[in-house]
C-alpha cells in the first residue's frame, strides 16, 4: 500500500508536483499516468526518499521509506535504465544489493535466471543494450521480493518480446497480491497492463479511478454529420440538446446525440444528410484531451490533434 | 522466455521483520559490506591499484637509484627514509582520486540512487563508505609505505647512506606515511562528496592538496607548507625535518582538519541534497 498525501516539490519557482494525494492498493496493478514532465519520475523519487518533498508525506505500509527495517525487501523500484555502474557486472551488482539488506546470495542467481540475463550476468553491465538494462534494473526490483514495487515506464527500451514479458511480470506480481505502481505516458500501454489508474497532468491529480470507468467516464460519443444546409441543421441539433459545433470543412460534430437520434432528427425536419458518421474517440484522444491543458511541452503542431475531436 | 516463473520466488520470500523493530534491520555492517563489494567488483579499483603500486614502485627506485653514488658533501642532512618514501607521492594522488571516484562515479552513473534505495538512512550509508574507503586504503598504504622503504634501502645499500626501522622516528615516518595515504584517499571522498562530477573533484583536489597553496606561497611565504603534499613529504615522511617544515604533530593535526571538514561539509550535504 502506497499512500501520498499533500506530496509537493517545487524546483525554484515552478511547481513540478502539486499537492499530490493517491493510494496504490495491493492487488492490482496501478498505471500512474501523464505527459512527460508532468511529474512522475518526481513523486516516485519522493516515495522512494531520493527526492525530499517540499511538503506533504509518501508512506509505504505505513512508514516513509528512510524508516523501513529492511528497504529491498519492502520495496523494488526501477527508476531509471541505469542505477547501476557500467564497469560492474549485472552479477556484482546485484550481489551487492543483496548484501545491503541481508538478502541470500541465492536470489541473485534467481532474479537473474527470471529476467532473462543469467547468460551474460558476468559481462559489464555497460556493455548491455538498452533492454538488457532495462532487465537489470528489474531484477534490481524483484531481488527482495519486495511487497511493494514501482517501475518507472518498465517498458522502455524494450522490444515488443520484451514489453509483452514486462506486461505479464507487473499482472503477476499483483495477483500474487502485491502492490505495483507503473508509471507511462501511454494510456494505450496502461490500458493493456492498469486495473486502476492514477493520472496526473502538471504535477496534480486529474484522476484517481479504475480504468474502465476512466474510458466509460471520458470516452464521448459524437456525430459526425455533413450535410448541404449546415446552419438549419446546427440550430436543429441545438433545439434538441446536442451540442454542435462546425469543422473548418463545413461538417458539423454533435456529441450528446446517437448517430440513430441525428437520423430521426433529420427525417422530422425534413434535413438532407450527405454523410452519418458515428465517432468515438479514441483513449489516446480522451488522455490527450484531458490533459492538453497541462502539457508541460506542447508542440506547436496542430494538426496532432485528430479532427475526430469534437471542437469546442 | 515467453513464459518466466516469477511465481517461484515465493518460496524464497525472505521474512519481512515487523516495521519498527530496530534490531532487525539492514545497517551499518549490511552496508559496509556492499561498499566492500562494490569497490572490489570495479575494473577501476583494480587499475587503480595497479597503477599506484606500480607506479610507487618505480618512483621509488628511480629517487633512490638517483641518490646513490654522489661524492660524501652530497649526502649532507641526507636523509634515507625520506628518499624511499619518494613515490607515496604518486599514491597519495591516485588514492586522492579514489576516493572521489567511490562517489562521484555513483552520481555520474545513477549507481546512487540504488545505494539509497538499499540504505536510505543516508549517515549510515555516507559512514559506510568513510569506513570502506579508510580502511581499504589504511592497508594498502602501509603496504605500499613499508614496501617503499625496504625497496629504497635496497637500493641505496649500493652506495648511499641507509636506514633502518630501528633508528629513531624512521619507524614513525613509515607507518604514518601509510597512514597518510589512507587519509587523501578520505579528503578525495569528502571533496568527491561535495562537488559530485568527477573532474571537478579532481581539479579541487588537485588544488587544495599542492597547486594552491605552492602559488600562494609567492605572496605569502610558508604558505606552501601546509599543503597537504608538502606536509605529508617534507614533515610526515621524514626523519630530519627541514627547518621550515611543520612538526609532524602539526602536520597530522591541519591533515586530520583538512579531511574533517571535506568530509563533514560531504556529510551534510550528502544529508539534505535529492539524489
Amino acid at each position: 500500500m502506497i499512500v501520498t498525501r499533500g506530496l509537493t516539490k517545487r524546483y525554484g519557482n515552478s511547481v513540478a508536483v502539486d499537492s499530490l494525494s493517491f493510494n496504490v492498493s495491493p492487488g492490482v496493478v496501478t498505471g500512474f499516468l501523464g505527459p512527460n514532465g508532468s511529474g512522475k519520475s518526481t513523486t516516485m523519487r519522493m516515495i522512494l526518499g531520493l527526492d525530499r518533498p517540499d511538503a506533504g508525506s509518501a508512506l509505504i505500509n505505513g512508514c516513509a521509506y528512510s524508516e523501513l527495517a529492511w528497504p529491498l525487501r519492502e520495496v523494488g523500484a526501477l527508476l531509471d535504465a541505469k542505477a547501476f555502474h557500467p564497469g560492474r557486472s549485472a552479477r556484482d551488482h546485484l550481489r551487492w544489493l543483496a548484501q545491503a539488506n541481508d538478502i541470500p546470495p541465492a536470489r541473485v542467481e534467481t532474479v537473474l535466471d527470471v529476467v532473462g540475463l543469467s547468460a551474460v550476468a558476468d559481462r559489464r553491465a555497460g556493455k548491455f543494450s538498452l533492454g538488457m538494462g532495462q532487465r537489470l534494473g528489474i531484477a534490481s526490483a524483484l531481488l527482495g521480493d519486495p511487497g511493494v514495487l514501482l517501475f518507472d515506464e518498465p517498458v522502455n527500451g524494450l522490444d515488443p518480446e520484451g514489453i509483452r514479458w514486462v506486461r505479464h511480470l507487473l499482472r503477476d506480481l499483483a495477483s500474487e497480491g502485491r502492490t505495483v505502481l507503473v508509471s507511462s505516458h501511454l494510456i494505450n500501454e496502461m490500458a493493456l497492463t492498469a486495473e486502476r489508474l492514477v493520472v496526473i497532468g502538471r504535477g496534480a491529480l486529474i484522476a484517481e479511478t479504475s480504468v474502465d470507468d476512466f474510458v466509460a467516464r471520458h470516452q464521448s460519443e459524437a456525430v459526425r454529420v455533413v450535410t448541404p444546409t449546415p446552419q438549419r441543421f446546427v440550430a436543429a441539433l441545438s433545439r434538441a440538446g446536442a451540442r454542435p459545433a462546425v469543422n473548418d470543412d463545413g461538417s458539423i460534430v454533435a456529441s450528446g446525440l446517437t448517430s440513430a437520434d441525428v437520423g430521426e432528427l433529420a427525417a422530422d425536419q425534413e434535413l438532407t444528410v450527405h454523410e452519418l458518421t458515428p465517432l468515438r474517440a479514441s483513449l489516446e484522444d480522451v488522455f490527450m484531451e484531458l490533459t492538453s491543458a497541462s502539457v508541460e511541452y506542447r508542440s506547436h503542431d496542430h494538426g496532432a490533434v485528430p479532427d475526430a475531436l469534437p471542437t469546442r | 522466455m515467453t513464459t518466466l516463473p516469477i511465481a517461484a520466488p515465493r518460496a524464497t520470500r525472505t521474512d519481512t521483520p515487523v516495521a519498527g523493530s530496530r534490531r532487525w534491520r539492514a545497517g551499518l555492517s549490511q552496508t559496509m559490506r556492499a561498499e566492500w563489494t562494490k569497490l572490489a567488483s570495479l575494473r577501476s579499483t583494480r587499475w587503480t591499484l595497479l597503477i599506484t603500486a606500480a607506479g610507487t614502485i618505480l618512483v621509488t627506485f628511480l629517487a633512490s637509484h638517483g641518490a646513490v653514488h654522489h661524492p660524501k658533501g652530497w649526502y649532507q642532512g641526507f636523509d634515507p627514509t625520506n628518499q624511499s618514501l619518494a613515490g607515496l607521492a604518486v599514491g597519495s594522488l591516485v588514492l586522492g582520486v579514489l576516493g572521489i571516484l567511490t562517489i562521484s562515479g555513483e552520481y555520474g552513473t545513477g549507481t546512487i540512487r540504488s545505494s539509497l534505495a538499499a540504505m536510505p538512512r543516508r549517515g549510515v550509508l555516507f559512514t559506510a563508505k568513510v569506513a570502506v574507503v579508510g580502511l581499504s586504503t589504511l592497508v594498502l598504504g602501509e603496504v605500499l609505505s613499508f614496501l617503499s622503504f625496504f625497496e629504497g634501502q635496497a637500493v641505496l645499500s649500493g652506495g648511499a647512506p641507509t636506514a633502518s626501522l630501528g633508528q629513531a622516528g624512521v619507524l614513525r615516518a613509515v607507518a604514518l606515511s601509510g597512514a597518510f595515504l589512507a587519509l587523501f584517499a578520505l579528503l578525495g571522498l569528502g571533496i568527491g562528496t561535495v562537488i559530485r562530477h568527477t573532474a571537478g573533484a579532481i581539479a579541487v583536489f588537485a588544488g587544495v592538496t599542492f597547486l594552491v597553496p605552492i602559488l600562494f606561497n609567492s605572496i605569502s611565504h610558508g604558505v606552501a607548507r601546509f599543503a597537504p603534499e608538502l606536509i605529508f613529504a617534507n614533515s610526515i615522511a621524514a626523519v630530519d625535518r627541514q627547518s621550515n617544515a611543520l612538526s609532524v604533530t602539526i602536520g597530522v593535526v591541519f591533515m586530520l582538519v583538512y579531511c574533517a571538514v571535506a568530509l563533514g561539509l560531504g556529510a551534510a550535504l550528502f544529508d539534505r541534497r535529492d539524489a
